[in-house]
């Protein structure tokens, strides 16, 4: 919990996207999604739009902020991109007589983002003759997803069904006898399925009779445990280090794997400090191996492992009951 | 030493990661081997073909020649000439250099002599022979050998003027503590930092971690954004840019190109952040500095 040197907000700051409009057109309001917080900017399927205009309104705790000490408020939109170093902001104006809420819009230009953007909203005041002080904000931000056809939060991985021998992706193809390749560089870990190899795509798309679904589900572990174990080993190596040599949070899904995994992998560690041990096993490379087995134990268990290895033992011991029978 | 590649492809293209990665290995870092060039051929994906902007030629020619006017030991005093003309040269909006692939082509299929050159350390670690280090070949904007300099250009470029870019590239120190702070996405905040820097007040390395340190703690607490607030950006001068990239002529060798005509950043905002930034970092605690200089 970060410490402020002075009050802020503790009330809620909600933001909601409230219209899209692409160029000078208005888009259908399915285009974004208040439960999950994200507009999908490539549901109408067009590649030569310019920019995009997003309205918002924000609700802040005005009871509150008519009581504190802070002068001067003011509220920000702020769109972020990581992977394009891009920031735009939008100072919102209030609306109606009692500040609750506070309205406007930000343009997104498209030619400055790749993949997902962060809309997020600030509120700043002056407080104790300082201005500018960050005194609150939303916690639940949205995402603009420039790839995105539905605006649901994507998944935590891609997959890519794709013929590894003919399909156009070159690089696939000394993997043509491998049914998957798990790629971890990138915005999203990615696992390439390959239709080339027999039976693989049918077996994961089955339904059916219980031996299928049984084979299905501890082919679809394998491949998930597969997936977990190389994000895992990417995110560790790819850590940044701060001025001091301390590692930091890496942002993105790289951030979600290490801090779901990390309590399984250095169980009775927190935080920063698991970040740190981690990074320091990696790097020394003492008690590195020793950890590959907890590795492998929080893979097989966010891929359920155990579940689906139970499922699968249950049913083939009926099916074999049954054919002796 | 590593060759100029052989064939040299035309045009730039994508190398995935996996690809890249395999083919960064202690013989290609160390410059004792060639990457497989005809093997980085077949692996790669194509870029669609009617666009000037992907020619290697002018890309290749203009490495070609920051290897012949530094000599080796003057090497770090290049990337602050090559940075504003890479980045003048190929044209490229953020939202095509966020794509590493093709920074993985440039450094394997395209100049990676040049990143040998660059990049080899005198001494190896660990009693291995002097490599350099596989995150200049494959890495984030601020360490890959190519993009480090394509993103210092566009992040501290004021409008189409490169100067403040070649301030930043002009000390090592900069280049690899400001480039990786989010604060610098902020127009106004990375001129600000730069004039620092340019006036002398932050030159040594702890000056300029110091400096580094205090600005990026200090927005934790403020918005710069409303302190110094710059002027919305408007795409149309970066697509004009990129369309004129046709009937460009190369860039000039010995002047300064101009950048995409943005407008200039607010003039008003970056004093008004040097001056919270000079204040900050006179109290800043800096190693080996003893008193707080005068001021």
């Amino acid at each position: 919990m970060k410490v402020f040197p002075y009050r802020t907000l503790a009330g809620e700051v909600a933001l909601r996207v409230t219209a899209v409009k692409q160029d000078q057109k208005d888009l259908h309001t399915s285009v974004f999604s208040g439960d999950e917080r994200v507009v999908a900017l490539h549901q109408v399927e067009r590649d030569d739009w310019t920019y995009a205009r997003i309205g918002v309104t924000a609700t802040l705790p005005v009871k509150e902020l008519d009581e504190g000490p802070w002068q001067d408020v003011s509220v920000v939109l702020v769109l972020t991109e990581k992977a394009t170093n891009a920031r735009t902001t939008a100072v919102l104006r209030p609306r109606g007589s009692d500040n609750a809420e506070w309205t406007g819009r930000i343009r997104l230009w498209r030619a400055a983002h790749r993949s997902q953007a962060e809309l997020s909203v600030s509120v700043v005041a002056t407080v104790d003759g300082v201005p500018g002080r960050i005194i609150g904000g939303s916690e639940d931000n949205w995402v603009v997803d420039l790839t995105a056809r539905t605006p649901v939060r994507r998944r935590e991985l891609q997959i890519n069904e794709v013929d590894f021998a003919t399909g156009s992706e070159e690089w696939l193809r000394p993997f043509k006898d491998a049914p998957w390749i798990v790629e971890t560089s990138g915005d999203l870990p990615t696992v390439h399925l390959n239709t080339g190899f027999e039976g693989v795509s049918e077996l994961l798309n089955s339904g059916g009779a219980p031996l299928e679904r049984a084979v299905r589900d501890m082919l679809a572990t394998q491949i998930a445990t597969d997936i977990w174990t190389a994000v895992f080993h990417s995110a560790v190596s790819d850590l940044e280090l701060d001025e001091e040599g301390n590692p930091e949070w890496p942002g993105g899904w790289r951030d979600a794997v290490l801090r779901g995994m990390l309590s399984d992998v250095l169980p009775g560690m927190s935080g920063i400090d698991a970040l740190s041990e981690i990074h320091a096993r990696r790097r020394e490379s003492s008690g590195w191996n020793e950890l590959q087995p907890r590795i492998s134990y929080a893979a097989g268990r966010r891929a359920k492992v155990a579940r689906n290895l139970g499922t699968a033992i249950r049913v083939l011991d009926a099916s074999q009951k049954a054919s002796k029978a | 030493m590593t060759d100029k590649p052989e064939p040299l492809p035309d045009r730039l293209a994508l190398l995935s990661d996996i690809n890249a990665v395999k083919h960064i290995g202690m013989g290609v870092r160390s410059g004792r081997e060639n990457p497989p060039y005809i093997e980085l051929g077949r692996q790669v994906t194509s870029l669609p073909d009617d666009d000037v902007r992907l020619r290697v030629e002018p890309v290749r020619d203009l490495i070609d020649d920051v290897m012949h006017l530094y000599p080796p030991a003057e090497r770090t005093r290049a990337d602050a000439w090559l940075a504003p003309r890479l980045h003048a040269t190929l044209r490229l909006t953020r939202r095509e250099a966020a794509d590493e692939a093709m920074w993985n082509h440039l450094a394997l299929a395209v100049a990676p002599d040049y990143l040998v050159w660059r990049h080899l350390p005198a001494k190896g670690k660990d009693g291995l022979p002097p490599m350099v280090s596989a995150s200049r070949f494959r890495g984030a904007h601020y360490t890959q050998g190519f993009s480090r300099l394509w993103w210092a250009a566009e992040l501290f470029r004021n409008g189409a003027d490169y100067a403040p870019a070649v301030v930043a590239c002009g000390n090592q120190d900069v280049l690899n503590t400001l480039l990786r702070l989010d604060i610098i996405d902020h127009r106004p905040t990375a001129q600000a930092m730069i004039r620092l820097v340019a006036d002398g007040v932050a030159r040594t390395g702890r000056e300029v971690n110091a400096l580094a340190t205090v600005a990026n703690a200090a927005a934790g607490t403020l918005l710069y954004d409303v302190l110094a607030e710059d002027d919305d950006w408007y795409g149309d001068a970066l697509e004009a840019w990129v369309a004129g990239a046709d009937s460009a002529p190369v860039v000039s060798r010995r002047r300064l190109p101009d950048g995409p005509a943005d407008d200039p950043v607010s003039a008003p905002a970056v004093d008004t952040l040097a001056e919270r930034f000079r204040e900050l970092f006179q109290d800043a605690p800096v190693r080996g500095r003893t008193a707080p200089p005068e001021g």
